[in-house]
C-alpha cells in the first residue's frame, strides 16, 4: 500500500526527513510515534502528497507522487481518508453537509449522498447530529465527523496525523477504537500519534522516528 | 454546471455581501455611462452632424443676374447637384428670422444691401468638387461649404468622445479591480476552507469555478441593471430629444461586457490562490 524509499524532506536547509525507508502493507494498522519535530506530520503530508520530497521515492496505493501530475493529486487524494488534529472540518456547513462535500464534488445524485452520509455517521453514532454545524460539537464529536468524512468514499488508506491530540483519554480511546474497528473491516489506517500510552493500549506495528529518522519499528506491546 | 457548482456559486454571492452590492452598482454606472455615452455619440452623428447627408454649399453672387447664369451653369455642369438661388430679399428675410433681435433692423435696410445666394445641395463626395468649381466663377465673391463647419464639429466631437470612452475603460477597470477585490476578500475568507477542499480531493477547477461563475454573475447583474437604468433614461427623455434611440444590442451587450470585466478581476483575484506543490 505504502513504499517508501530513501525519502528526503528539507525546510530552509533545515532537515525534517532523512532518508526513511519503509513499507506499509494492504491492511495493515501502523502507529507513527515520536517527540515534537521528529518528522511525524512531515512523512504523513509526503504521504497525501501536500509536500514533495526533495529526494527519494514515495508510492502510495500504486501512485508514484513524485510522478504524479499536479492535476492529478485532487483524484489521488479521494482514494485517501486524512484525518488532522484539528479536525479541519468547514465551520460554515452542517455535519451533513461536511461529509457529503466530497459526494457532491464527484457529483453523486443527492439521496445517494444523503443515504452514504448517514450511514457513516451512524458508525460514529453521530447520526442524529447531521445538521448541526461543528462549533455545536464536542471535540470528540467533530473528530468523528472527521472520521465519517474521510471514510465516506470508502477510501483504502486512512492517514490520521495525531487524531486524539485534541481529545481527552476517554475520548483518544474510543477513537483509536474506531480506527482499529475500521482497519478490521480492510482498510489499511496509518496513525501518527505522541502519546505512547495510546500504542500500548491498542498495540499494532509501531515507527519510532527521531530527527526525521525511522530509529525502530516494531510491535509494542503492554509494558 | 453541476448542483454541487451552483451551491457553491450562491453560497459565495451571498458571501460577497456588501463589497458584491458595491461591484454590482460601480458596473451598473459603467454600463450607463458606457452605453449612453455610445448611444448619444450615435445620436449625435445622425442629427447634428448629419455624417452621410447631403452638404451644403453656398455662393455668394455679384448680382441677381449672375446669379441666374452662375444657377444655370452649374445645372449644366453638376446635373445631380439641386440648387436653388435665394433672391436678396428673400435672403433679407432669412436673416431676419434667423437673429430675430435684429429683424427690426434688418428689415429696414435696402434690400439691394443683401447679397443673392445660391444655395445647393450637393453628395458629401462632390462637395470639394461643387465649391472649388463655384469658387472659380467670375460671379461669385465667397463661397461657403457646411463641410467644413461640420469638420470642425466632428473633430470635437471626436474629442469628446475619445475622452467619454477613456473614462468609460477607466470605469470598467474600476469594476474589474472591485470584483477582483471583492473576489480576493473572499478567498482569504475561505483559505483554511480552500485547504480542506484541496486536502479531500477537490480540483482546482471545483475550487476556482464558483469564484470565477459569482465574479461573473456580479457583472452580469450589474451590467443588466445598467441596461434597464439606459432603457428607463431613454424612456424619459423621448420627449425631449425624441431622436435618441438605444439600440437593442447595446442593452444586451452591457449585461455581457459586465460579466467578462467581473470574470477578468475574478480571475486575476484567484492568482492568489495557493497551487499544489
Amino acid at each position: 500500500m505504502i513504499t517508501c524509499e530513501h525519502i528526503t524532506k528539507s525546510y530552509n536547509g533545515r532537515p525534517a526527513v532523512r532518508g526513511i525507508t519503509t513499507r506499509v502493507e494492504r491492511g495493515e494498522f501502523v502507529y507513527l510515534t515520536g517527540p515534537s519535530g521528529a518528522g511525524k506530520s512531515t512523512f504523513l503530508r509526503l504521504l497525501y502528497r501536500a509536500e514533495l520530497p526533495d529526494s527519494g521515492v514515495i508510492i502510495v496505493n500504486g501512485v508514484d507522487l513524485a510522478q504524479l501530475r499536479r492535476r492529478d493529486v485532487a483524484e489521488f487524494r479521494r482514494h485517501l481518508g486524512v484525518v488532522f488534529q484539528d479536525f479541519k472540518l468547514l465551520r460554515r456547513r452542517t455535519v451533513a453537509e461536511n461529509v457529503t462535500f466530497v459526494l457532491s464534488l464527484l457529483n453523486f445524485p443527492e439521496r445517494e449522498q444523503q443515504r452514504r452520509a448517514y450511514l457513516v455517521l451512524k458508525q460514529m453514532g453521530l447520526q442524529h447530529r447531521m445538521h448541526a454545524y461543528p462549533d455545536e460539537l464536542s471535540g470528540g464529536e467533530q473528530q468523528r465527523v472527521a472520521i465519517a468524512r474521510a471514510l465516506v468514499l470508502q477510501p483504502d488508506l486512512i492517514l490520521a496525523d495525531e487524531p486524539s491530540g485534541n481529545l481527552d483519554p476517554e475520548r483518544s480511546h474510543e477513537l483509536l477504537e474506531l480506527l482499529k474497528t475500521i482497519n478490521y473491516q480492510g482498510t489499511t489506517v496509518v496513525v501518527a500519534t505522541h502519546d505512547r500510552g495510546l500504542i500500548e493500549a491498542h498495540p499494532a506495528r509501531t515507527l519510532f522516528l527521531d530527527h526525521g529518522s525511522v530509529v525502530a519499528d516494531a510491535w509494542v506491546t503492554t509494558t | 454546471m453541476s448542483r454541487h457548482a451552483w451551491r457553491e456559486v450562491k453560497r459565495q454571492l451571498r458571501e460577497s455581501g456588501a463589497a458584491g452590492v458595491v461591484a454590482i452598482v460601480l458596473l451598473a454606472v459603467a454600463g450607463v455611462w458606457g452605453g449612453g455615452f455610445w448611444t448619444l455619440h450615435r445620436w449625435a452623428e445622425r442629427e447634428l452632424l448629419a455624417r452621410g447627408q447631403a452638404t451644403t454649399v453656398v455662393a455668394v453672387a455679384r448680382g441677381p443676374a449672375e446669379a441666374a447664369a452662375l444657377h444655370q451653369r452649374l445645372a449644366a455642369r453638376f446635373p445631380a447637384v439641386r440648387a436653388t438661388v435665394l433672391a436678396p430679399r428673400a435672403v433679407q428675410d432669412e436673416l431676419a428670422r434667423w437673429f430675430p433681435e435684429l429683424a427690426t433692423v434688418l428689415l429696414t435696410l435696402d434690400e439691394k444691401n443683401f447679397p443673392p445666394l445660391l444655395q445647393a445641395e450637393v453628395a458629401p463626395g462632390d462637395e470639394h468638387a461643387v465649391a472649388a468649381w463655384l469658387r472659380g466663377q467670375p460671379e461669385t465673391t465667397l463661397v461657403e461649404s457646411s463641410h467644413a463647419w461640420q469638420a470642425r464639429m466632428e473633430k470635437a466631437a471626436s474629442r469628446v468622445l475619445a475622452a467619454g470612452f477613456a473614462l468609460v475603460a477607466s470605469l470598467l477597470l474600476g469594476c474589474a479591480v472591485v470584483v477582483l477585490l471583492v473576489v480576493r476578500l473572499l478567498v482569504l475568507a475561505h483559505a483554511d476552507e480552500i485547504t480542506i477542499l484541496r486536502l479531500i480531493g477537490a480540483h482546482d477547477g471545483d475550487i476556482r469555478r464558483p469564484y470565477l461563475i459569482s465574479g461573473a454573475l456580479l457583472g452580469a447583474a450589474g451590467g443588466a441593471l445598467g441596461a434597464a437604468a439606459l432603457g428607463a433614461a431613454r424612456f424619459a427623455l423621448r420627449g425631449a430629444l425624441p431622436g435618441l434611440t438605444v439600440d437593442g444590442w447595446l442593452l444586451a451587450l452591457l449585461p455581457v461586457a459586465g460579466a467578462v470585466t467581473a470574470a477578468a478581476g475574478a480571475a486575476i483575484g484567484l492568482a492568489s490562490l495557493p497551487r499544489e506543490p
